[in-house]
């Protein structure tokens, strides 16, 4: 699965100085077929809003974009929705999990559309990132490096030839993003899917391909 | 699915619902009684028409001042008779014809009183009249002409005259042999024929010759003036119908109205079920609008999750089945309550007019069921399609 970008930049971006971005300032830019990009830029330099673009989530923009040859922007809500099931996963920065609903539960609630995970497959990447137990607790009650990590085990059930990961170890200590971010990695390997990957800082994470500056 | 109906009826409103249910079920009960106590009612009308027997209606035009002193006449023109025949109500439609020469009638007879009377004769078709007789026929060369009197004749005679003046009382069955003679004075000679009653009739107030007689006595004797036949008789399938009073009404004609009663009391039944049918209507408009509210109010608490689920690739269709689930278990509840409810009522309401003599069913009619399926099916429509709007509008943004 390829993305590119043609020109493509966000409304609100026009009018700031984007002078070295390798995406706003590209008239044309290739995100390859299962390659792991790290996105680094400081804050308000776009990083959420490409992947936005790229998720179908937002409009306000000028360009075009491509998913293997289909324009983005023609793109029905019927293929958004077969795309975010089967081809596109999304850690968001927000982590969009609900409150009301238990770890488990949230968990559950993508996997019941996907069915690609058994429960003890999903209880053993729990067990991975230490929030087994927690997986029966209301997340509103969780800290918000646990709720990072159900994110991630909830993001990983699904098919996906692109994984997009927003600032997803931002509150995780060094020794749990390392485990989470080996578990995505894992995953990427065992799915031949890419990565988009943001960060604030630059940081040294093995088995990233290219480095980018937004 | 299990965490989709989790998380989305989570925001329902009790207390909107079951407003929302208890005025739809209130409207549907008010609209099912109603049509429901129409049909039977409706029913009770039609099965007394042979009673009331006015399937034979009398039309004539009103007398008044103006014609008293001869100015215009009564008559019925030959487009008015157009008309009636024109109209939906009117299968048969008959002029009475009368006599265009003077008559005369008188006795001679040694056991009864010298009696000479003027006269007068109308006819109508034979199969517009109540009274079946051999003798009621004519063929050239006849020797009597038959007659048919009004019943009320016969029992002014008996019941008033008779007893007052001492004169003896007259049975039915004895009239026939009654002996009098009919003088037709017409042009160019009078002739006299023996006359002889073969019947009374209770339909019709006049006294009657056969047509055949009638058609050929003008010919032959009639020298005055071509009346215009003043008199209609109307056959018509449903004496209950208010046009036929609606049409009377408007012409300014006039009829005998005793017998268009239960067309009045149609007419009332009618504007009374028509004015229950409009209360149950808006009743059943405001709590469709409670329960589209309802509904809308629940999708919009959970604007935030619909938003959270499409980024997490649920469709929107997908999104909008727990709303409909919920909308089809309210929606199946409100009918089969609301069918319960109106065959109580029906059944309280039939055991009722049985201790009036009435017969009402107790089981509603198959229209009832009809109408409530359409209608739910029509609430389902609608509400579904303003879910599916709703939710497509949340998850885009």
């Amino acid at each position: 699965m390829i993305f590119r970008a043609e020109n493509l930049i966000p409304l609100p971006m026009t009018e700031l100085d984007t002078s070295g971005s390798a995406i706003w300032e590209a008239d044309s830019f290739s995100f390859d077929n299962g390659k792991n990009y790290l996105v680094e830029a400081s804050s308000g330099k776009g990083k959420t809003s490409l992947l936005s673009i790229f998720y179908g989530l937002r409009k306000d923009y000028t360009g075009r974009f491509f998913i293997d040859n289909n324009e983005g922007g023609l793109l029905s809500s019927r293929d958004w929705s077969l795309l975010r099931k089967n081809s596109v996963s999304f850690i968001f920065q927000g982590l969009e999990l609900f409150d009301d609903l238990t770890a488990r539960e949230n968990i559950l609630l993508k996997n019941e559309i996907t069915k690609h995970k058994t429960v003890l497959e999903i209880e053993y990447m729990a067990e991975q990132l230490n929030i087994a137990s927690f997986l029966e607790k209301k997340c509103r009650i969780l800290s918000f490096g646990q709720q990072q990590r159900v994110a991630i085990v909830r993001a990983m059930c699904q098919p996906f030839q692109y994984l997009f990961a927003d600032e997803c170890f931002s509150h995780m200590d060094k020794n749990n993003s390392e485990i989470a971010f080996q578990l995505i990695y894992d995953e990427c390997q065992k799915n031949g899917a890419g990565i988009i990957l943001t960060s604030l800082n630059y940081a040294k994470i093995k088995g990233i391909d290219y480095h980018l500056k937004l | 699915m299990r965490y989709l109906f989790k998380i989305l009826w989570k925001d329902h409103s009790r207390t909107h619902l079951f407003w929302a249910v208890l005025g739809t079920l209130a409207g549907f009960v008010i609209l099912l009684s109603g049509i429901h106590f129409y049909e039977n009612i409706k029913g009770i009308f039609d099965d007394n028409s042979d009673l009331l027997d006015p399937e034979y209606i009398l039309i004539s035009k009103n007398v008044d001042i103006g014609q008293a002193f001869g100015f215009g006449g009564t008559g019925f023109s030959e487009k008015e008779i157009a008309e009636i025949t024109d109209q939906p109500f009117a299968q048969q439609v008959a002029p009475f014809v009368s006599t265009e020469f003077p008559v005369s009638a008188f006795t001679k007879n040694e056991r009864f009183p010298d009696f000479y009377t003027e006269l007068f004769f109308e006819a109508i078709p034979d199969e517009f009249i109540d009274v079946k007789s051999e003798e009621w026929k004519w063929e050239d060369g006849q020797n009597y002409i038959p007659i048919i009197m009004p019943q009320d004749y016969l029992n002014l005679y008996n019941f008033g005259f008779a007893q007052s003046q001492g004169l003896p009382q007259i049975p039915k069955e004895v009239i026939g042999l009654v002996q009098f003679q009919v003088r037709l004075r017409g042009k160019p000679h009078h002739v006299t024929y023996p006359g002889k009653i073969v019947g009374f009739s209770n339909r019709i107030n006049s006294i009657l010759v056969p047509h055949d007689f009638l058609t050929w006595a003008n010919k032959t004797y009639g020298y005055t003036e071509k009346y215009k036949p003043s008199r209609i008789i109307v056959v018509t399938s449903d004496p209950t119908d208010p046009a036929i009073m609606q049409f009377i009404q408007k012409k300014g004609y006039d009829t005998i109205k005793e017998k268009l009663k239960s067309s009045r009391l149609n007419i009332i039944l009618k504007f009374i079920i028509s004015f229950l049918v409009i209360i149950a209507a808006v009743i059943i408009g405001l709590s469709f609008l409670i329960f589209l509210l309802s509904l809308q109010l629940m999708i919009s608490r959970s604007a935030d999750k619909i938003n959270k689920l499409n980024k997490m690739g649920y469709h929107f269709t997908e999104i909008s089945i727990p709303y409909i689930v919920l909308l089809i278990i309210l929606l199946t509840g409100v009918t089969t309550l609301s069918l319960i409810t109106t065959q109580l009522i029906a059944g309280k309401f039939s055991s009722m007019a049985a201790e009036w003599s009435l017969q009402i069913s107790e089981k509603p009619g198959g229209l009832i069921y009809f109408v409530a399926i359409g209608l739910i099916v029509l609430l389902f429509i609608f509400n579904s399609v303003s879910i599916l709007l709703s939710t497509r509008n949340l998850s885009r943004k």
